[in-house]
């Protein structure tokens, strides 16, 4: 925040190169200790969170190259940061950075000292060089900050010679067109944030502009490593709030429009008087909107048009509508998600985590997920129940066992309105493994129902499925005897192995299926099982076979405490 | 009347050492951003072997930017010296400052002097696009105009697929739009990547990297007969090797069978990918009036 206090004085005057040069080491400091949270900004051109490390990377070159200048020359000090900035340029933004101070340089570069009217001839410049830095400007990012910083000058260096007060005017008229940054470009409007450039701009003018007002950066308090939300990225940077926009039509005669530009300037920011003798518009930015409105009316002006606008307001009306739409997205997730894609799968599992893989473990999950499994097996009429929900005409199914199998393909063979096909998942890895190339085929292209149905198909059998569950009684099968309540382990449903300890029969299992062979476990613990107890198993597998890549995740699922898909 | 061509690029290229002497082709660095420093992607100021081991530990991770203005006019004043006509191929312009960072340098010269092109493809699918045009360059004593032309035909018949370790690099890179919307990471995957005329597509995604392999070996199938080829890899020289072996058959006689990718683009796709950049023949047999010339 800069104060409000001004040091007036004859000091003011004029800025002398040696003084130039502390003023840029403190843009360059508040720029650096604010870099991360304008790389939080960053989302234009493209997303990619560094404007705030490209800007500083540039400014410090630059300002490398300012220190080494001794002579007491506001010129050299000018033509040494551009030489600096193009030199040690970064990104997008830098270049347009590196730009601004060649315009800068052009401007002052025999001048000795700073002045008013050299502050303005070096603005019209920047502005210049900056927008002629890209092949296709555009608007709502740092050139629109230059163009208006560029303005304010121009408007008001004529009747303000004191630099410290232009530079303040200056840096106003940078935030408040930063502010309205969202409004001229909609990809910084869906994100909530203001231009990522164009506040590294105002943030090295706001730097410049502290030793001016007697304030020291180190005081300034500056959370860099705390992840700004959308909400706090929003929060105005004046304490008073966003404040009022304030328009009306002044109409009288003789009025000295010269007289009322200075007056209405001087009560608040991004001022626009335009007009002559009988008719003048006013527009401003104030925090009391009855300023404004008093004056004009005691100038023996009668008023016309006049609009408020409660910017705070709106300001919050934003942030609540956007919390409340957020909230909403989150809500519309549902269990049985209708899908809206052209062909939708439904998939037949239990357990919650089970269930959920299905549904949001793939850019294109399942539409539906029937409760079922083992001993539970979905009947013809559950499947024609689904597909009868499911927003779609092309649908795939997952029996994801055998022994329901049967009643998908007849569920499929009974329905004439939409298209069905049955892909044979025999276990719930196997339909995972499908549902993969599911999501790959309707990412990348237009695929038929047949084509889908064929590469999930063939994605059967890139996995190996391992189940653990518990005998129910003694038998004797594929030469194995089994007690009533033994561990019993399966591989792609054949009983292979059977064991009191638990762990003696997963490593079994890893054994028996040539796990040496494979990349990778995915291990999903069943009801019962603690995350725990899951991941020691895991670390015990790992020691003997450490050249598989593993992963742990909660299926919830009944009676098997283990599923275990080798890849 | 013979011209004298010089060709200038970005590092991205990763053209190696013997290449660039070879052809005289000068390459301008990009640059690495970490722990408060810049780097030049040159293959001096960095090892390869290092940063890509170093890359998932360091904090806050790594970005890339663009050269300044001023170091690409170092460079392309340097070369423009000594040839008629300078020919600067880039990284695509949707995808990096460069494009830009050149198009700014090269205002020092006169129009007719040079000739800027958006490669529209990285890694060796900008670096063979140079081989080739330098190989026309020769063939020709210098004709601009068949030297444009070769290059309008042969970027629409240059592709790279790149299998990827994470998704992650690549959504931080936040140069591509669709890795923002990726699901939550419930289950890992790998993903692959198809970049073609300036756009890095999704190109599915495969739980194993022996899938992954399989799933390379049949996209570069598809491209078959290639004219030039190049097997790609992040710090993963044996799933190169094993790639290589998968094509073996598909190889044009100057293929490369081991390049390592650069840091600059490591660090947006993370350690570990694997990957071929070709270019199919048929770029031969495409007829002039097909690129609107």
């Amino acid at each position: 925040m800069v104060a409000t206090k001004t040091y007036y004085s004859r000091d003011n005057l004029v800025v002398d190169g040696n003084r130039l040069k502390r003023l840029l080491g403190s843009g360059v400091l508040w720029l650096e200790k604010n870099k991360e949270k304008v790389n939080r900004l960053n989302v234009f051109p493209v997303p990619d969170g560094d404007t705030g490390t490209n800007m500083y990377l540039t400014m410090r070159h630059a300002f490398q190259r300012v220190t080494e200048i001794t002579e007491n020359h506001v010129g050299q000090v000018a033509v040494a940061l551009a030489e600096g900035a193009l030199m040690g340029s970064r990104g997008n933004s830098g270049v347009i950075l590196s730009q601004i101070w060649a315009g800068v340089a052009e401007a002052l570069k025999n001048e000795e000292t700073l002045t008013a009217d050299g502050l303005a001839e070096a603005c019209k410049l920047a502005n210049e060089k900056a927008y002629k830095a890209v092949q296709n400007p555009v608007e709502g990012t740092i050139l629109t900050v230059t163009r208006h910083m560029t303005q304010t000058v121009i408007d008001h260096h004529a009747q303000m010679y004191d630099l410290v007060a232009l530079l303040k005017k200056m840096v106003f008229a940078g935030r408040s067109a930063l502010r309205r940054t969202p409004d001229l470009l909609p990809r910084l409007k869906e994100a909530g944030v203001v231009d990522s450039g164009g506040q590294g701009l105002v943030l090295i003018f706001e730097g410049m502009l502290f030793p001016l007002v007697g304030k020291e950066i180190a005081e300034e308090v500056v959370s860099p490593n705390e992840e700004d939300s959308w909400e706090e990225a929003l929060e105005p940077d004046d304490e008073l709030g966003y404040g009022y926009d304030v328009q009306f039509l002044m109409r009288g005669s003789e009025m000295n429009i010269e007289q009322v530009r200075e007056d209405i300037n001087n009560m608040g920011w991004s001022t626009l008087v335009v007009g002559g003798s009988e008719l003048i518009k006013v527009h401003v930015h104030v925090h009391n909107p009855g300023e404004p409105l008093n004056y004009a009316i005691q100038l023996g002006a009668s008023l016309d048009d006049i609009v408020v606008e409660n910017m705070q307001a709106q300001y919050h009306q934003y942030v609540e509508n956007r919390k409340n739409r957020e909230e909403h997205d989150a809500d519309t997730t549902t269990f049985e998600d209708v899908s809206t894609s052209s062909i939708a799968v439904i998939a037949v599992g239990s357990g919650r985590g089970i269930a959920r893989v299905f549904r949001e473990g793939f850019d294109v999950g399942a539409a539906y997920v029937i409760l079922g499994g083992q001993t539970m097996n979905p009947s013809t009429g559950d499947f024609l129940d689904a597909i009868n929900k499911v927003n779609a005409d092309k649908i795939i199914l997952l029996p994801n066992n055998k022994n329901i199998l049967l009643a998908a393909q007849s569920a499929a063979s009974q329905m004439d309105e939409k298209q069905v096909r049955v892909v044979p998942s025999a276990t719930i890895p196997q339909g995972i493994s499908a549902m993969l190339e599911y999501a790959n085929l309707l990412t990348t292209g237009e695929p038929t129902i047949d084509e889908v149905a064929q590469a999930m198909t063939e994605a059967l059998d890139y996995v190996v499925t391992l189940e653990v569950t518990q005998a129910v009684r003694d038998t004797v099968t594929n030469g194995l005897s089994i007690r009533e309540g033994q561990w019993i382990g399966l591989i792609d449903d054949n009983l292979v192995t059977a064991s009191h300890r638990m762990l003696d029969l997963i490593r079994d299992l890893f054994r028996l299926a040539g796990a040496d062979g494979r990349e990778r476990a995915t291990i999903y613990y069943g009801e019962g099982v603690t995350e725990r107890e899951a991941k020691a198993v895991v670390e015990d597998i790992r020691a003997e076979y450490d050249g598989l890549q593993y992963e742990v995740i909660a299926g919830n699922q009944p009676l098997y405490p283990y599923l275990i898909a080798l890849e | 009347m013979t011209q004298r061509i010089g060709f200038i690029t970005d590092s991205t290229c990763d053209l190696p050492p013997e290449f660039i002497d070879k052809y005289g082709i000068t390459v301008v660095p990009a640059f690495i951003n970490y722990n408060n420093n810049s780097y030049a992607d040159d293959g001096v100021e960095l090892v390869r072997e290092k940063y890509y081991n170093d890359l998932p530990h360091l904090r806050p991770h790594p970005t890339t930017s663009a050269m300044s203005t001023g170091l690409a006019e170092e460079y392309i004043m340097r070369a423009a010296q000594d040839v008629d006509h300078l020919f600067v191929l880039t990284v695509p312009a949707t995808l990096s400052g460069i494009y830009n960072a050149m198009r700014l340098a090269l205002q020092r010269l006169p129009e007719d002097r040079y000739t800027l092109i958006d490669s529209g493809n990285l890694t060796f699918g900008l670096g063979w696009q140079l081989v080739i045009a330098w190989e026309i360059a020769q063939e020709t004593g210098g004709d601009i105009d068949a030297i444009r032309k070769a290059l309008k035909k042969i970027r629409v018949h240059t592709h790279v697929y790149c299998a990827l370790e994470t998704l992650e690099y690549l959504r931080r890179s936040g140069r591509v739009g669709w890795t923002a919307a990726n699901i939550g990471a419930l289950l890992q995957i790998k993903p692959m990547i198809h970049v073609y005329e300036s756009e890095v597509k999704n190109d599915g995604r495969v739980r194993t990297f022996r899938r992954a392999l399989d799933e390379l070996a049949e996209r570069v199938r598809k491209h078959a007969p290639l004219e030039k080829l190049a097997i790609l890899h992040a710090n993963n020289p044996s799933g190169a090797r094993t790639l290589a072996e998968m094509i073996k058959d598909l190889m044009p006689p100057d293929t490369l069978t081991s390049i390592f990718i650069t840091p600059a683009i490591g660090t947006n796709i993370g350690p570990g990918g694997v990957g071929a950049a070709l270019v199919e023949k048929a770029w031969r047999n495409e007829p002039d009036h097909a690129i609107g010339t």
